[in-house]
């Protein structure tokens, strides 16, 4: 059977900001990558008719300047330019039979076509836009090469796609920002809890109102649970008053009267009531360390404990207690002591002539020589150990030794016995 | 020293009453608020009580005879321990608290530490010209000799020691001794005055004529 874990704190647990920025971040991202595509198909297009028609408004212009151009017989013509001419525009003025009359100063020195073409068409990397030219069948080829197109497209594109990526940045911060204002009432809430002692009464003042519609329903609940708590609380100390009024003042009369009666008696029997005296404050130390136990918030007071010598002091009538081997524990002594006069007085109800206890590395493991339990029994025990749900299932005296083993952060476990029973009482806990 | 003792179980008030009987004081026993209230006029050192009694609240009772301008020294005996009830205690008008159960030999180390406090010194030690009274120990020394004292003597002799300076009225002092033996006669009181006088020296105890004894210092 394992040890109950405890809760973990920490970086473990997902955090609701993070994992809205990150599907927020991923959904920006696709959004992103979806505009910047849908904007390149866009752009192919539009960019395309755009540059044609630049393309065709600047072969007219160029038409009407080289319309008049003399011919020169069989050279051509390449026409210098007085600014830096563009190498992705170029254009070829040609005779009717395909040869170049002139040219610009980067377009290619064979002709594109060997017989008129006019309109546009493609022709290796350039986009070429032909016309004629004049009477006598020449063709003006205006042309942009493809790389002048596609970073056009590029252009436009990448800044579609920055505007994009920009408007989904600005968005990550301001939903970031947006969801830290929406969950500061949670850790405000978590503040208030912390500072709360679950009076009821207070529970308007120390929760104040929900800062959130959603919150209502927590703030209800805390509410009712506070109200829960707090009258199991007050029943809890209303029995603990009775049973320390109960259980102290008659403690309190057999010691008056034991010290009365040593003052009146012979010395043989002062000696014998002086036992006895001990014996009634060790009761005492033992109802006090159970008061106290019972009492939620108790604080242990560890010592070092020879259980030897703990278990030689206790009082077990009825049976014969060994102890073997015998190690110190850390613990509080009363508390120790109590759950032992159970544990011991539960073994001898249940038949039990011989108890042997063993203390080692912090567990004490106690055997008896009853009857014992079967295992489908033991299940049970150790299931309402387990759950601390001891009510019906285990006597008074399980209860109050796993209570007095939860108290030092360890627990009490009924392991398999080959003869008798075995209880193992771990006085701090496994896990460190 | 005269106490009232105000405890409602049988077995605690009895051997508390036997008790303290033992170490030489003077106690009334009450199971009850009223029966203590019966005890009205009578004067008594310290008052040791129970909180929760069958007809109410012995801490109610105290904060009466506190309002009431009595200062008597109060113990409580209780079984409430938690903070907050022994803050109400002591803020109520007792001087002191002590928890259920405890040791009798520490309520009668606190009833003697009252009697410290009510003879003036903190040690116990009380010197009375050549007379040393010594309240803890139960004795008395004359110019430094022990002189034995009867139970009844010793009494009578603390209850003045007590209330050194102050004239004691003989009901008060006969109420002390009374406690030992309810079929005193009449002129007891004297009898051990004169008793006291005779082993510790006359100047001892001032009788003031229609009025009672004084102890001066």
């Amino acid at each position: 059977m394992s040890a109950s874990a405890g809760s973990t704190h920490g970086a473990l647990e997902p955090s609701i900001r993070g994992r809205l920025m990150r599907a927020l971040a991923g959904w920006s991202v696709a959004c992103g990558l979806a505009v910047a595509a849908s904007v390149w198909l866009t752009a192919a297009n539009e960019v395309d008719e755009l540059l044609d028609d630049t393309l065709q408004s600047s072969a007219e212009l160029i038409g009407a300047l080289v319309a008049d151009l003399p011919d020169t017989g069989r050279d051509t013509v390449t026409m210098s330019a007085q600014q830096p001419a563009s190498e992705r525009f170029a254009w070829q003025l040609a005779r009717a039979d395909g040869s170049l009359v002139a040219l610009s100063v980067h377009a290619p020195q064979s002709p594109w076509y060997g017989s008129a073409r006019a309109g546009l068409s493609r022709r290796g990397d350039w986009h070429v836009f032909g016309m004629a030219v004049g009477e006598e069948g020449r063709m003006l080829y205006v042309a942009q090469t493809a790389a002048e197109r596609f970073e056009a497209r590029m252009e436009v594109a990448g800044a579609a796609v920055l505007s994009a990526f920009t408007v989904a940045l600005l968005s990550l911060l301001w939903v970031n920002a947006l969801l830290r204002a929406e969950l500061r009432p949670l850790s405000t809430l978590s503040e208030r809890l912390s500072r709360w002692n679950l009076d009821p009464d207070q529970a308007a003042s120390a929760l104040g109102s929900p800062e959130r519609r959603e919150l209502r329903p927590v703030h209800d609940a805390l509410r009712a649970l506070a109200e829960r708590l707090s009258t199991r609380i007050a029943n809890e100390r209303a029995f603990s008053a009775h049973a320390a009024h109960a259980l102290r003042t008659p403690l309190a009369g057999i010691d008056a009267q034991l010290a009365v009666a040593m003052l009146e008696s012979p010395a043989p029997l002062r000696e014998r009531l002086n036992g006895v005296r001990g014996a009634a404050a060790r009761l005492q130390g033992v109802v006090a360390a159970l008061l106290g136990l019972f009492r939620s918030g108790l604080e242990i007071r560890r010592v070092e404990v020879d259980v030897g010598a703990m278990l030689a002091r206790l009082s077990a009538p009825g049976v014969d207690v060994q102890v073997a081997p015998n190690e110190p524990v850390m613990a509080d002594a009363d508390l120790l002591a109590a759950a032992l006069v159970n544990l011991l007085d539960n073994a001898r109800r249940h038949g039990a002539h011989k108890v042997t206890v063993e203390s080692r590395a912090g567990v004490l493991r106690i055997r008896d020589d009853g009857p014992g339990v079967d295992a489908h029994r033991r299940a049970a025990l150790n299931c309402a150990l387990e759950r601390q749900e001891y009510d019906g299932v285990t006597g008074l005296g399980l209860m109050m030794a796993d209570r007095v083993a939860r108290a030092h952060g360890g627990r009490l476990r009924l392991p398999e016995s080959a003869e008798g029973f075995e209880a193992e009482l771990t006085l701090a806990s496994r896990d460190g | 020293m005269r106490l009232l003792l105000l405890e409602d179980d049988a077995l605690l008030g009895e051997g508390l009453r036997d008790f303290l009987r033992a170490e030489g004081h003077v106690v009334d026993w009450c199971c009850t608020i009223g029966q203590a209230q019966g005890l009205r006029g009578e004067v008594f050192d310290a008052l040791l009580l129970d909180w929760q009694l069958p007809d109410g609240s012995g801490l109610e009772w105290l904060k009466s005879r506190r309002e009431r301008g009595d200062a008597t020294p109060a113990l409580m005996l209780t079984a409430r321990d938690l903070l907050h009830d022994r803050l109400a205690g002591l803020d109520s008008g007792a001087d002191d608290y002590l928890v259920k159960p405890f040791a009798p030999e520490e309520l009668a180390a606190r009833v003697r530490a009252v009697g410290r406090r009510l003879g003036g010194t903190a040690t116990g030690l009380a010197e009375f010209g050549p007379v040393r009274i010594d309240l803890g120990a139960k004795a008395s020394f004359l110019h430094g000799q022990r002189i034995e004292l009867t139970a009844r003597e010793w009494a009578v002799l603390e209850a003045l020691a007590l209330r050194a300076g102050r004239i004691v009225p003989k009901t008060e002092l006969e109420q002390i001794v009374l406690g030992f033996d309810s079929e005193l006669a009449s002129n007891a009181l004297e009898v051990h005055v004169s008793s006291i006088r005779r082993k510790l020296g006359r100047e001892l105890i001032e009788t003031v004529r229609g009025l009672g004894y004084r102890m001066e210092k």
